[in-house]
């Protein structure tokens, strides 16, 4: 039995709420970009919003995750599900990054 | 116009015979009395035109005058009067620190800018009792016969009553570059602009040839130039970035406002103490205060005033430098800017198939230059001699002997010479086409002398299409003549056209390379000219800056307020317009949403200098225009602009970036804190914990100003954008909040943690997901580790997170009320961490995809 057992209730609320303010947020970014850009033909379909969102999907999993690890407290679940979800991210970032950045340019200083 | 100089201006002294000129101003030609003019002295005051300057006191004052000093200093009270006196004084210092660093810059600037305009001590050679003397041109007046020759600044208004060979370049009033041809005679016209003044001297004009007379009619701010300085007096605009910053303090203040009475309210409903519950409310709003803003965009706008300086650029205003890195539409005037305001011999040309090199020769002989070390006198004389010597045919005229000369004059327009070489004489005519051609019996086409009319239609063509293409043209005729002993006026007869010489005032060599950098860096260049659209063409043509539209004062005259806004997004030329509408294009511009600069160095460019966002001048410019610009470059040089711009985009996105860090990270922070306040038995972390978060958070952002920046934020201008903020905090914080709460969980029901030690997870938590996501957020680059930060930014943040985390194990860490934490907590905030960065790095992916910025 976890300590503070009166307490999880709150906080498996208070941590639901950030994560899915976050998602909230990420969707009115995209329909207000979308709203904005009457040219916009990518991503219109459903794929496009899968696709798009894929942080977001990533997210709403480690919040699961996080929620079911503290609740059992299992330091081992939170550890190696955070591990496999850094693998994942890093693969998301890679392929995301853009083919070629110009250097980074020093100041003065 | 002051109604003093509108009651002056009544009396028409332009239309004056000379001698009534005098009588009409109280004096006459011996001049004022030493006791007239200490009286008129003062009546009307020193000839001086009011000074831009400013005190001390205003340079330190203007330091505070932004919200965010505002918030701070309330919250500093809020703090001492809570008994918080550490944070109070601490804040305090942060403020006073980056007042003293702004005012240090800012008031050595002035002083650089009011050295420049002493560095000119301006004497005025002025006839009292009878007598001529050199007196301190602050100490002419009305009345008082000033005597001016060539090289002269005219230190008053004069209506000239005696004058010979008198040129005045009046660009510095008007913006036109070729010499003004002055008289002494009456005119008759009503309601004269200073162009059609030909019997006037303005102030600042500069004499280029002859010498003259004149009696000061207005002195001071009472004078053309004064009027225009005067207008000057009005408060400035707001720049960009001050609007900018404003917006973004009234954010901060309804944020902030909201939170502390939201948070104050819930704590006490839920059963907190009043006093803890009051404490932490504000502490809570101290916390999302970016205390160091101030302080980072002084030293930033600072390091980018030194680095400007070593490139030859004074900044008067170091809140125009993120404005100047901002800009996307470039003002600039024609003369001395895109084109030399110095006038060459472009070519010559004579009626035949091959040029007769003779035109080069007999312009050498019959030429009013002085020549020694160096070539003095008429611009087009000097640019003569200039071609000749780079040609290096200077000396090919060796062969002929000066015998006489009929000097130049106005009325003729024209000069002769009369040389010998193998025992022939001929005499030489040069001026202008008109009065040189009204001479000419015939014209010579390919060596071969035939009558004059039979190739009139040709000539006239031809000068046509010079003169539309901006072009001054000289013509060179000649005659075989007898000896005599003297010659005159009356042997400029019956002469032979030989050809032209055609002049111009030619683009500057590195302004063609300067602009096209300026289009790469999506600066539009507009060209606000008084000459004629033309010569705007012609210039731009041989920069190769492309032409969208080309608009004529008289077209913007016609125009509706909503009809220029649009012409000005298409217009690259407005031409022959007046300094009003120099203003009117630029407050069209900056009402579309532009931010603007101009680049100016005229009395007639002042009151574009003082509206744009960005007023550029030169060293060289008249002084006025200096004191009104922000920005003076010592070099006339406009690469120097690129370079500036792009050390204004540094310091623009290094202030972004620690906005976007501060804001997001702070708002994240804070309302995870505030959250908790609910449901917890305790504080989740104690004010003066918070406070010390935040100071320490502060030093690791100290040296954000000297961050590498990526180069993809330097290529294009961009703009204070307070919705992307607001979009940047509303999607950022919550990863903060979020990682918070699962801080909370794991001190909470992994450790079972007593309030001490939860206060103690949670700070050092909070604490490196605020100081490493910097490495992340600092740049739009993904992965974030392909943009290198700067060395000493990444030495303190990490030197900082190094101290947060052994703070709790210290007497320092006890004091605050930290406790040692379990080294499994550390296992699992080296991974929780790591995804945090890596989720934050993911979701850029997300955001810039549909925020641009």
């Amino acid at each position: 039995m976890a300590p503070y057992p009166n307490l999880i209730g709150f906080w498996a609320v208070c941590i639901s709420w950030s994560a899915l303010f976050l998602t909230a947020v990420s969707i009115y970014l995209y329909m207000d970009s979308r709203k904005n850009r009457k040219q916009d033909t990518h991503a219109t379909g459903g794929l496009g919003f899968v696709r798009d969102f894929v942080f977001v999907w990533i997210l709403l999993g480690l919040l699961g995750l996080y929620i079911v690890s503290i609740d059992t407290g299992s330091s081992i679940l939170f550890a190696s599900g955070n591990i496999v979800v850094e693998a994942l991210l890093i693969a998301y970032t890679v392929k995301n990054r853009p083919p070629k950045e110009p250097k980074t340019e020093e100041r003065d200083s | 116009m002051s109604k003093q100089k509108a009651q002056e201006l009544r009396t028409d002294y332009w239309s004056f015979h000379p001698t009534d000129a005098y009588g009409s101003l109280g004096t006459s030609e011996h001049g004022l009395s030493e006791q007239e003019a200490q009286q008129r002295l003062e009546k009307y005051g020193h000839n001086e035109l009011p000074e831009k300057g400013v005190s001390w006191t205003q340079v330190l004052l203007r330091q505070f005058k932004n919200p965010v000093s505002g918030i701070l200093f309330a919250s500093a009270i809020v703090a001492g009067f809570f008994g918080q006196l550490v944070q109070s004084i601490v804040i305090l210092a942060m403020i006073l620190l980056s007042a003293i660093l702004g005012f240090y810059n800012e008031y050595n600037a002035e002083k650089t800018v009011r050295a420049l305009r002493r560095s000119v001590s301006v004497k005025a050679v002025v006839t009292r009792n009878g007598r001529p003397s050199e007196i301190d041109a602050s100490l002419v007046v009305p009345g008082d016969v000033v005597s001016v020759y060539v090289g002269d600044v005219a230190c008053a208004d004069m209506r000239i009553v005696q004058c010979k060979e008198l040129e005045v370049n009046e660009a510095a009033l008007t913006g036109e570059s070729f010499p003004v041809e002055k008289t002494s005679d009456g005119l008759d016209i009503q309601g004269p602009t200073p162009q059609q003044l030909t019997n006037y001297l303005f102030m600042g004009t500069v004499v280029q040839h002859g010498s003259g007379r004149g009696v000061v009619v207005s002195t001071g701010r009472r004078t053309e130039f004064g009027s225009i300085s005067t207008s000057l007096a009005e408060s400035r605009p707001e720049t960009e970035f001050q609007r900018g910053v404003r917006k973004y303090g009234t954010m901060l203040i309804s944020l902030t406002m909201a939170l502390v009475i939201g948070i104050f309210v819930l704590n006490t409903v839920v059963g907190h103490p009043i006093i803890d519950s009051l404490l932490f409310s504000l502490a809570v709003a101290v916390g999302l205060v970016p205390e160091l803003m101030p302080a980072i965009v002084t030293i930033s706008l600072s390091q980018g005033a030194r680095a400007m300086a070593k490139k030859h650029v004074v900044v008067k205003r170091l809140v125009s430098i993120e404005d100047f890195g901002n800009m996307d539409a470039l003002c600039t005037d024609k003369t001395g800017t895109l084109t030399s305001g110095k006038i060459i011999l472009q070519d010559y040309w004579s009626l035949g198939k091959a040029r007769d090199a003779r035109i080069l020769h007999y312009a050498l002989l019959c030429n009013g230059a002085v020549t020694g070390e160096k070539i003095t006198g008429n611009p087009m004389d000097v640019a003569i001699w200039e071609y000749a010597i780079a040609k290096g045919i200077e000396g090919e005229t060796k062969s002929y002997t000066s015998v006489d000369e009929i000097p130049f004059d106005y009325q003729r327009r024209m000069m002769s010479t009369v040389v010998a070489k193998d025992g022939k004489l001929t005499l030489i005519n040069k001026g202008a086409p008109e009065s040189v051609l009204s001479r000419c019996k015939y014209a010579e086409t390919d060596g071969k002398r035939g009558p004059i009319d039979s190739v009139q239609k040709l000539i006239d063509a031809k000068l046509a299409e010079y003169s539309s293409a901006g072009y001054r043209s000289l013509a060179i005729a000649y005659k075989m003549i007898d000896a005599k002993p003297s010659y005159s006026v009356e042997d400029e007869a019956n002469l032979t056209l030989l050809g032209f010489l055609i002049f111009t005032d030619p683009p500057k060599k590195d302004a063609q390379q300067a602009v096209a950098q300026l289009n790469r860096m999506g600066v539009d260049v507009k060209i606000l000219t008084g000459d004629n659209e033309l010569v705007a063409v012609k210039i731009c043509e041989e920069l190769r800056i492309p032409v969208k539209r080309v608009i004529r004062g008289s077209e913007l005259t016609q125009m509706s307020s909503t009809e220029i806004r649009s012409a000005v997004e298409e217009g690259t030329i407005f031409a022959r317009i007046t300094p009003e509408q120099k203003l009117d294009v630029i407050k069209a511009l900056r009402t579309n949403g532009h931010v603007v600069g101009f680049m100016g160095d005229g009395v007639n460019d002042a009151p574009a200098l003082h509206e744009a966002d960005v007023g550029i001048s030169v060293d060289s410019a008249v002084d006025v225009s200096k004191a009104a610009a922000d920005i003076v470059l010592l070099e006339k040089d406009l690469s120097v602009l690129a370079d500036g711009i792009e050390e204004g985009r540094k310091i623009f996105s290094n202030t972004i970036k620690y906005i976007l860090m501060g804001t997001s990270s702070n708002f994240g922070n804070m309302f995870s804190a505030a959250a908790a306040s609910l449901f917890l038995p305790f504080l989740p972390m104690l004010p003066m914990q918070i406070l010390f978060m935040n100071l320490l958070y502060d030093v690791s952002n100290m040296t954000l100003p000297s961050d590498n920046v990526d180069e993809e934020y330097t290529k294009w201008p961009r703009r204070w954008d307070i919705g992307f903020v607001r979009k940047f905090t509303l999607f950022f914080g919550p990863f903060s909040s979020l990682y918070d709460f699962l801080t909370y969980g794991i001190m909470l029901f992994i450790f079972g943690a007593s309030a001490s030690l939860f206060q103690s997870g949670w700070f050092v938590e909070s604490f490196w997901t605020e100081v490493l996501v910097i490495f992340v957020i600092r740049t739009r680059r993904i992965p974030f580790v392909r943009s290198r930060p700067g060395k000493w930014l990444t030495a303190l943040a990490l030197s900082a997170v190094a101290f947060g985390t052994i703070l709790p194990f210290t007497i320092l860490g006890n004091f605050l009320g930290f406790t040692s934490l379990p080294v499994q907590f550390w296992a699992l905030l080296i991974l929780m961490v790591a995804t945090y960065l890596l989720l934050v790095d993911a979701g850029k992916v997300f955001f810039y995809k549909i925020c641009k910025f």
